[in-house]
């Protein structure tokens, strides 16, 4: 046998001093930590679980996450470890508006009145009043990323201050991530943006809580509804009474067949939310843009050659599709602001 | 399913209980180990399971034909049939959208239209390490370096999880004698193996995401934002930051394989320590390291023939290994800026001599010069960041704890190594209790740093 140089220093554990333990020490001292991780964070285990996509791996989690948690709930160690790490914490403190407020959940009974704001300029043949725009925050979950980046870019001489905020793995009907409805009204209050650009929905599908408690599963008519009332609950918040723009972005069609009903749910779902501020609440319909006829494809004819304008995983956007979006997005923004 | 998430957490204590059990007996532990890599594997997506399962079914065809002849040329047929069977998997699943985009834009600026369809296809976790694995099988015992090994020892080797989707890049000679028996239930490595863990969940999860989030990641989406000070903060905090992620997942690979009694290579030693290219290589992604250079450049002859010969070699190897980072132009100039350092080094041999802590300075900083490179998504890109070096403007980015993360991460690799290694026999000699409970508090106080969006994956998986 050949003998090869050896630089992989592979004998670097043998070293003198390196104290050895048996098998049986590995192993508890991995379920030692493992179990003080229950006593302390408990709760992690099935918050994880839930926000894992269905299938095996989710309900495993899960069937652990419920005793977990259910052993945290009874110690005084879970809150205590909470209240000690929290100042580690990355992600700002969100209070009131949130999705789970009776007045997010309720439906009114009466017939809504139909208000100014309802009716764009151009549907009205009427000419915007068009300003400045100063601040524009660019949010969502990942599908916002690479619009939020070349849309800073577009914009960066134009003396337009961009907000990135994007929180992936988030969703409009899940609040396990981050309570979109919290969220939209701490964006306002930090960064007051003269227009906001949305584009979410990536992981949407969770069921939604209805106005009886009960969760209503993805995706008929009450839960299009639900997202419809949450979408609007947001849009609301970013409009700010009327001062700022809303832009929200459809969802592409996706490549794969279930995501793809969820897709043409939640864009729906989109279009009826926006519906009493068309002035304020403009959609942007990606689907005749990168989809026509609701077919997903990879590559379209961009500026006379075909490019790649999806990523690999048939969901979100790549470099050259974002930046297609973002000139569209800086049409519709043209309409209402001077750039 | 990532090392520093839940699911790891559950399913890593239960495959190591079992292992040490099944352990004496290796007709039931190989089979274990090999079903639990590839539910560990198959929860990324199950399909890359097949693709996993083919290159091992073609490498180890390759290896039992090695075995059954002596001729040189058939042997070397076979192992370019080997090779080119694992670089055409790697070529289609992680470079056909980028050749193709480049061919046709080539084609349309002389009016001509696409020659194959515009797709894109979703690159497999880990496919270039086990690919790169299988090729370094097969090249072994090819060179009689190894020999050949049971189809299970062979899947077990190149699916074994702790190394799996983002190495190190272990050779088939390093692994398979440690599979041809047992490990020693008596002597494994507890300490260096939860210390290793624990360091490298720190080093991921607390400094490279915190580098990622506050500086890196704002400044290389949109460099025209941000003036000199801050996009000299994001090129420091990257070179901290890719160090972090990347030798942190190693870590924690290599702590896990010791829970389980097997040995990694190293591939990392301080490598911003480095006072020279071929130093730096010495000391970054060594596994990687070796394998360009037994299987690429000295096969291309080394340095053995002439100084121009020497030169071409080394710009292939470092160009292919850019390329091997992921099917972009950044990639491909970031492998040839490092060429050019390689040979520029070979000229000037030993002729210009300067103080140790000067060739630091400059081998430093033109690594940090080549990072800003290889994050830059586009070269359009990297100049808009290369311009703003002589802008001026404020140091919006500058904080206390950014600062510091990045001084913690160079300053600990200019450290003597002794000084390191006398931490770590400190903590190797703590009882399994406390070595326990010390990894439930890492956990604990790292997992609270962790934003609601939840871990960001590893750079280093999507190459």
């Amino acid at each position: 046998m050949n003998q090869p140089r050896d630089d992989s220093l592979m004998s670097r554990f043998d070293r003198a001093g390196l104290r050895r333990f048996t098998a049986r020490d590995a192993v508890v001292s991995v379920l030692l930590a493992a179990f003080l991780l229950v006593l302390f964070e408990g709760h992690s285990v099935l918050r994880a679980g839930e926000r894992m996509n269905p299938g095996v791996g989710r309900t495993a989690v899960v069937a652990v996450g419920h005793p977990s948690s259910w052993i945290a709930d009874r110690l005084p160690l879970a809150s205590l470890a909470d209240k000690t790490t929290a100042w580690l914490s990355p992600d700002p403190s969100l209070d009131g508006g949130g999705f789970d407020e009776p007045s997010a959940v309720a439906v009114g009974g009466s017939i809504p009145a139909v208000t100014p704001e309802a009716f764009s300029p151009q549907a009205i043949g009427a000419k915007p009043h068009r300003r400045r725009l100063k601040k524009l925050l660019v949010t969502g979950d990942s599908m916002s990323m690479p619009l939020d980046s070349v849309l800073a870019k577009r914009l960066v001489d134009k003396q337009v201050d961009v907000v990135r905020d994007a929180h992936l793995g988030s969703g409009i009907s899940t609040t396990l991530v981050v309570d979109w409805g919290k969220l939209s009204r701490a964006q306002i209050k930090k960064h007051h943006p003269d227009a906001v650009v949305i584009f979410i929905g990536a992981n949407d599908g969770f069921p939604i809580p209805g106005a009886g408690g009960d969760d209503v599963g993805c995706c008929s008519a009450d839960w299009a509804a639900l997202y419809a009332n949450r979408v609007r609950q947001v849009a609301n918040a970013y409009r700010q009474g009327g001062d700022a723009r809303v832009y929200w972005i459809t969802l592409p069609t996706p490549r794969n067949s279930a995501r793809r009903k969820i897709a043409r749910v939640i864009n729906a779902a989109i279009a009826v939310g926006a519906q009493p501020w068309a002035s304020q609440v403009h959609v942007i319909d990606t689907v005749p843009i990168f989809t026509p006829g609701d077919a997903y494809r990879d590559a379209m004819t961009v500026d006379g050659k075909d490019t790649i304008v999806r990523q690999a995983d048939g969901i979100h956007l790549n470099d050259a599709g974002s930046t297609l979006l973002a000139t569209e997005v800086l049409r519709a923004i043209e309409g209402d602001f001077v750039l | 399913m990532l090392f520093p998430t839940v699911q790891f957490a559950l399913f890593f204590p239960v495959v190591l209980a079992i292992s040490w059990a099944l352990m004496p007996r290796p007709k039931l532990w190989k089979p274990f180990i090999l079903v639990a890599s590839y539910v560990f594997y198959a929860s990324a997506d199950w399909r890359f399971t097949l693709l996993l399962a083919a290159v091992t079914l073609g490498n180890q065809a390759a290896a039992v034909l090695l075995r059954r002849t002596e001729d040189e040329r058939r042997r070397r047929r076979i192992v370019a049939a080997a090779v080119a069977f694992d670089l055409g998997l790697l070529g289609v699943f992680k470079y056909y959208a980028f050749f193709v985009q480049q061919w046709e834009d080539a084609l349309s600026s002389i009016g001509l239209g696409p020659p194959v369809p515009l797709l894109t296809i979703a690159l497999p976790v880990g496919i270039s390490f086990f690919t790169f694995q299988a090729i370094s099988y097969v090249v072994d015992v090819k060179r009689r370096q190894a020999e050949p090994a049971s189809m299970l020892d062979f899947a077990v080797y190149l699916s074994f999880f702790p190394h799996l989707v983002a190495g190190p890049i272990v050779r088939a000679r390093e692994f398979l004698p440690q599979l041809a028996k047992p490990r020693d239930p008596s002597r494994v490595a507890v300490g260096s193996g939860l210390a290793l863990i624990a360091l490298g969940l720190v080093k991921k999860v607390v400094i490279a995401d915190y580098l990622g989030r506050a500086v890196v990641g704002p400044v290389f989406a949109v460099p025209q934002a941000y003036a000199a000070p801050d996009v000299l903060l994001a090129a420091y905090g990257f070179t901290a930051q890719i160090y972090c992620d990347f030798s942190g997942y190693t870590d924690m690979a290599i702590g896990l394989a010791l829970l389980l009694g097997y040995v990694f290579p190293q591939n990392f030693r301080s490598p911003y320590r480095a006072t020279g290219f071929r130093d730096f290589w010495r000391r970054w992604h060594m596994t990687l390291s070796r394998f360009l250079r037994d299987d690429l450049y000295i096969p291309l002859g080394g340095n053995r023939r002439g100084k121009l010969l020497t030169y071409r070699n080394l710009m292939i190897t470092m160009v292919l290994g850019g390329l091997w980072h992921g099917a972009a132009w950044p990639f491909v100039l970031w492998g040839a800026f490092h060429g050019v350092g390689l040979v520029c080094e070979h000229a000037i041999g030993g002729r210009l001599r300067l103080p140790g802590w000067l060739r630091w300075l400059v081998t430093f900083h033109l690594v940090v010069f080549g990072w800003i490179l290889f994050r830059s998504p586009s070269l359009d890109e990297f100049g808009t960041f290369l311009s703003r070096f002589t802008v001026s403007g404020p140091a919006s980015l500058w904080t206390a704890t950014a600062v510091a993360a990045i001084i913690v991460v160079i300053g600990t690799q200019l450290l003597p190594p002794d000084s390191l290694e006398r931490v770590q026999t400190w903590i190797e000699r703590r009882s399994p209790a406390l070595l326990g409970a010390g990894l439930a508090i890492v956990i604990a106080l790292a997992g609270a740093t962790v934003s609601g969006q939840g871990v960001p994956p590893f750079i280093y998986f999507r190459f």
